[in-house]
């Protein structure tokens, strides 16, 4: 019952503001009498959805499939990358600038690009979806490793532990909670880069992902069918982002105690 | 010192610029916008001319010009009343009277759509449904490319997404691209490429391209200014197949990527496409019923409209301004 009632309260509210809103937006679009172009009222977004839902479920499967790949591969490689910035001072200082790079760079000025080199569909797709998602999980994780604190080190220090055991007994478990947040950022950016690799990738002639699908409902004012592919999008982000946060619930418990 | 000298020159190149654009207010002349649905180019050249050579003023409009690019909502702009008028394919104005916007196509100058695949020559495809086998690079968003892939099995096929260069075409011997009849095969060619032109026109998909449109109200009440741009703009095309060259280089200095050259040929190539029997014997910009019934037909066949019976297509489109 306890659960239950907790349970509830945490998905009432949310579930009240999303109803208000729809209502707000229906009364909004019949009061002011907008037209579908600009903005299509909620009653013909469903109907869209509901006429395309094949094409949005299995659009929203390929890029989720792409945007899954492009964050585990930028886990992965940032949590190697951040390794090896814990471990030299010297490294760190001459690589992080290119690291940041790889955040500040315009992607969709490179896209482009990637595409060029690596090739179309889905490998293009998930290097754009990769780059984009790095840069969270390297900065964090460095974070992390690099902070722990002096007391902890002379203890470790004190007991002749070797750079390896600092690193894998200390440093490491010192940065999960970073390398989680760093997870949390990336895991929404690797939708979107996704998307935008869709934009420029394309997967070849019989499957569409959502960045195929906005591009085209944008250019062809389907302004109803855009406003479904939106929701799809942020409901894939939406997906990705509470299935890590699950995951780094119940990895954190050693941290923060009983939840 | 050369920086200040450099600073000082684009200065100098930017005010220029504007005093240009921004002609000061002649009195008894109507302001109007026109927004275009890509960046200045020979299928522009008509507009442009109109301006240049003041068939617009003649007729007391003054007429802004503004530049489109990629996904530029012209539509939506026009529809909206942000600006007066638009310039857009005939597709687009049917996929934007599906959604309730209230456009109306005014002229069309082009008869023949420049729209083409280009393929390399060495590749032995001939026709459009010979097309297999091969990288095909086409936008997601215009009607002619579903209908391709609606009409056609494209066997071994690879469609990819329009690069907006002629680079992958040019690098892979196995690639074919869309592209404007005038536009992409020069510049291929310029760059030593070998392409072949397959016109999308030739197998019956024909929409009228870089067609005047106005919203139903600026027709309704301000119809003195929208005869005055339609019948402006049918002398500015006139003038611009007759005289490229003023216009193109006007259009050069507003877009510097697109050289005199380009032009020249845009504008060359052009005559064939919007001068044809049917303009020859009804005027340029003419526009007739049947046209447009295909048009909706084939867009519904290519599963872009729900259903041609919601459709009265004669709103889609006046002749009524036309000379």
């Amino acid at each position: 019952m306890n659960t239950l009632s907790r349970l509830f309260s945490s998905i009432f509210p949310p579930l009240l503001f999303f109803v208000c809103a729809v209502l707000l937006w229906h009364l909004g679009v019949e009061l002011f009498d907008i037209k579908p172009f600009l903005l299509p009222s909620p009653l013909r977004v469903a109907a869209a959805l509901k006429t395309h839902i094949t094409a949005l479920l299995n659009a929203t499967w390929l890029t989720g499939t792409g945007a899954l790949c492009g964050f585990l591969l930028s886990f992965a490689a940032g949590f190697c990358i951040s390794l090896l910035f814990s471990q030299s001072r010297l490294i760190e200082r001459s690589l992080y600038p290119y690291a940041i790079f790889l955040q500040t760079v315009p992607i969709v000025a490179i896209a482009p690009l990637i595409i060029l080199w690596i090739g179309h569909g889905f490998y293009g797709v998930v290097a754009v979806s990769f780059i984009i998602s790095l840069f969270p999980i390297i900065a964090n994780t460095t974070t992390g490793l690099t902070s722990v604190g002096q007391d902890l080190l002379d203890l470790f220090a004190l007991n002749n532990a070797t750079r390896w055991q600092i690193l894998f007994k200390l440093r490491v478990p010192h940065a999960v909670p970073n390398m989680l947040t760093g997870a949390k950022i990336s895991s929404g950016l690797s939708v979107i880069g996704a998307i935008v690799g869709e934009f420029f990738a394309g997967y070849g002639t019989e499957h569409f992902g959502l960045g195929y699908l906005i591009i085209l409902t944008n250019g062809q004012v389907k302004t109803d069918y855009l406003f479904a592919c939106i929701f799809f999008c942020t409901l894939l982000g939406w997906a990705i982002f509470t299935s890590i946060n699950v995951l780094s619930k119940f990895l954190l418990i050693r941290w923060t105690g009983v939840d | 010192m050369t920086y200040i000298l450099l600073f000082s020159t684009l200065f100098i190149f930017a005010c220029g610029d504007s005093s240009h654009t921004d002609s000061a207010p002649t009195s008894g002349l109507t302001k109007v916008s026109l927004a275009l649905n890509w960046f200045p180019e020979a299928e522009h050249g008509g507009f442009y001319a109109a301006q240049v050579h003041g068939y617009y003023q003649k007729r007391g409009l003054e007429v802004e010009i503004l530049g489109g690019g990629p996904d530029a909502p012209v539509i939506q702009r026009v529809a909206t009343g942000s600006v007066t008028f638009g310039v857009t394919n005939a597709d687009d104005v049917l996929n934007a009277r599906a959604q309730e916007a209230p456009v109306v196509a005014l002229m069309a100058p082009y008869q023949v759509n420049p729209r083409c695949i280009m393929v390399h020559a060495n590749s032995g495809i001939k026709n459009i449904a010979d097309i297999k086998n091969i990288t095909l690079a086409l936008s997601q968003r215009p009607a002619f490319s579903h209908y391709l892939r609606h009409k056609y099995p494209f066997e071994g096929v690879t469609i990819v997404p329009y690069p907006g260069s002629v680079v992958q075409f040019l690098s892979n011997a196995n690639f074919a691209q869309q592209g404007y009849v005038f536009s992409e095969p020069f510049v291929a060619r310029q760059q030593g490429g070998d392409p072949h032109i397959l016109l999308v026109a030739d197998i019956g998909f024909n929409p009228y391209a870089s067609v005047l449109i106005a919203t139903e109200t600026t027709i309704a009440q301000r119809a003195d200014i929208a005869a005055a741009m339609t019948g402006a703009t049918v002398e500015g095309w006139e003038h611009y197949l007759r005289q490229p060259e003023a216009t193109n280089r006007h259009i050069n200095q507003l877009n510097s990527l697109m050289s005199v050259d380009i032009l020249t040929y845009g504008a060359n190539q052009s005559r064939a496409l919007v001068a044809d029997e049917v303009a020859t014997q009804h005027g340029i910009g003419h526009m007739s019923a049947e046209r447009w019934q295909t048009l909706l037909t084939q867009m519904v066949e290519a599963g872009l409209l729900d259903d041609a019976a919601d459709y009265d297509i004669e709103t889609a489109y006046t002749t009524r301004f036309l000379p």
